[in-house]
């Protein structure tokens, strides 16, 4: 008995990153939670007509979950509505799949975060009003980038050691971080650059453009280079 | 388990692309057609067959159909000013129980759901541009479904419309016909609220 307690988990705040359907009335639920990461969850009987659950097991909406099991994929007991965050709207919405995606793919499970989680949660509260969605975007990948132990390296030289000079040329190498620029490099960003990045200083224009750039770089390297198919999605749309 | 039965296993594995049936179900499902119900298992491959060849998307409103346009599409008592964008026939199946409208339609067959790579091209909406733009439809109606993906289709699909002297609406959301707030879902009921109106 004192082993099944241990195996129950009660009241973990938690969002649903994705579902899938499983077999005729159960979903299959995706969920990062506060202190125990990312898991799956087996959602049983959810999709029958009169569940009360139905509308609730849904993205970017703050939930409390209870679980039980021991396998990979646990069992869903209870699921109660937190409340306090209104339902994400156009291109926040893609944006709010593009940060879920990215949990996804590059967050391992059964991994705690808080830190990471509280970032996300603020980041969907950002998303609702934001006025620059790319700054938003920007700050959860440094987040979950150094949270996952790949923090950006960019007031120094990492051939050197030495600081930054805001006038020179840098390759960005995605293991390493800065170095002096060879012409060969993906990626080449001026000194001054990396140091407003560094600052949060985002007064020139192509600052952000550049961060957006190095992200890309980075998390592509995450990624090996598989393509993220909200990145694509997101493309598409704005092409129509 | 013996594996010389070739056929019997070729069913079962092809019985195994429905939705929700494993291996298990799938083996009760043939031995079933097998021993007791061979005439039902022959008019299932008869119907399976003949749907396979006759059934074609709706040249107008993409849903399933026998002939080049389908029937509701063609009906002189639908107002053909009006067009309602539901995801999938089973939803257009409902509003149509509803006897509230009385335009045409135009059947997504899918949504936008950026995380399994599910575009707007998958869902056609190519398709549904042209549709609107041959000058008797003055209103879309976004009938989508209240989830995530859902709502990523309506946005879209208005930011697509836009400009073109269209109106574009939105079905309403909120507390149920027969609702009372005491016994409605937290999370509707919040959302009800962030869309309250002026009454």
């Amino acid at each position: 008995m004192e082993q099944g307690s241990r195996r129950r988990v009660e009241n973990e705040r938690a969002y649903v990153l994705h579902t899938w359907p499983y077999s005729e009335t159960s979903l299959l639920v995706e969920i990062f939670s506060r202190g125990y990461g990312r898991l799956p969850l087996l959602a049983k009987g959810v999709r029958r007509p009169r569940s009360s659950l139905r509308g609730l097991l849904m993205a970017f909406q703050p939930l409390s979950l209870g679980w039980s099991g021991r396998g990979e994929v646990r069992t869903l007991n209870r699921c109660e509505w937190v409340g306090g965050l209104p339902l994400l709207k156009g291109d926040a919405l893609l944006c709010g799949f593009y940060c879920n995606e990215l949990l996804m793919r590059l967050l391992p499970r059964e991994d705690p975060h808080e830190a990471l989680f509280d970032h996300y949660e603020a980041t969907l509260a950002q998303l609702q009003h934001a006025e620059d969605l790319e700054r938003v975007l920007r700050a959860f990948e440094r987040t979950l980038l150094k949270e996952l132990g790949y923090g950006l390296t960019l007031d120094r030289d990492a051939e050197t050691g030495g600081p930054i000079d805001p006038e020179a040329f840098y390759d960005y190498e995605p293991d390493r971080g800065p170095v002096p620029s060879r012409g060969e490099g993906r990626l080449r960003l001026r000194g001054r650059t990396l140091l407003a990045i560094a600052n949060e200083d985002y007064s020139d224009p192509g600052t952000l453009q550049q961060y957006k750039q190095l992200m890309r770089l980075l998390i592509n390297h995450r990624l090996d280079q598989q393509p993220l198919h909200s990145r694509n999605v997101y493309r598409e749309l704005q092409q129509l | 388990m013996s594996r010389t039965n070739n056929s019997l296993d070729e069913l079962i594995e092809a019985l195994r692309c429905l939705p929700g049936v494993g291996p298990k179900s799938a083996q009760r499902m043939a031995y079933h057609l097998l021993q007791y119900d061979q005439a039902g298992a022959h008019r299932l491959a008869l119907a399976l067959d003949r749907a396979l060849q006759r059934i074609r998307r709706c040249a107008k409103c993409n849903t399933f159909t026998e002939e080049e346009v389908c029937a509701l599409c063609t009906s002189p008592k639908r107002d053909p000013s009006l067009l309602c964008v539901v995801e999938t026939p089973a939803d257009q199946a409902v509003m149509e129980q509803t006897l509230a409208y009385q335009g045409l339609y135009f059947v997504l067959m899918g949504r936008l759901s950026p995380l399994d790579g599910i575009g707007p091209k998958e869902i056609g909406l190519d398709a549904l541009q042209r549709r609107v733009s041959d000058g008797i439809v003055k209103e879309v109606i976004l009938a989508t479904n209240f989830t995530n993906e859902g709502e990523a289709t309506a946005h879209y699909i208005h930011e697509m419309l836009q400009g073109r002297g269209l109106k574009i609406t939105r079905i309403a959301r909120g507390v149920p016909v027969g609702g009372e707030l005491e016994y409605v879902d937290l999370g509707t009921l919040a959302q009800a609220f962030y869309e309250r109106r002026e009454a």
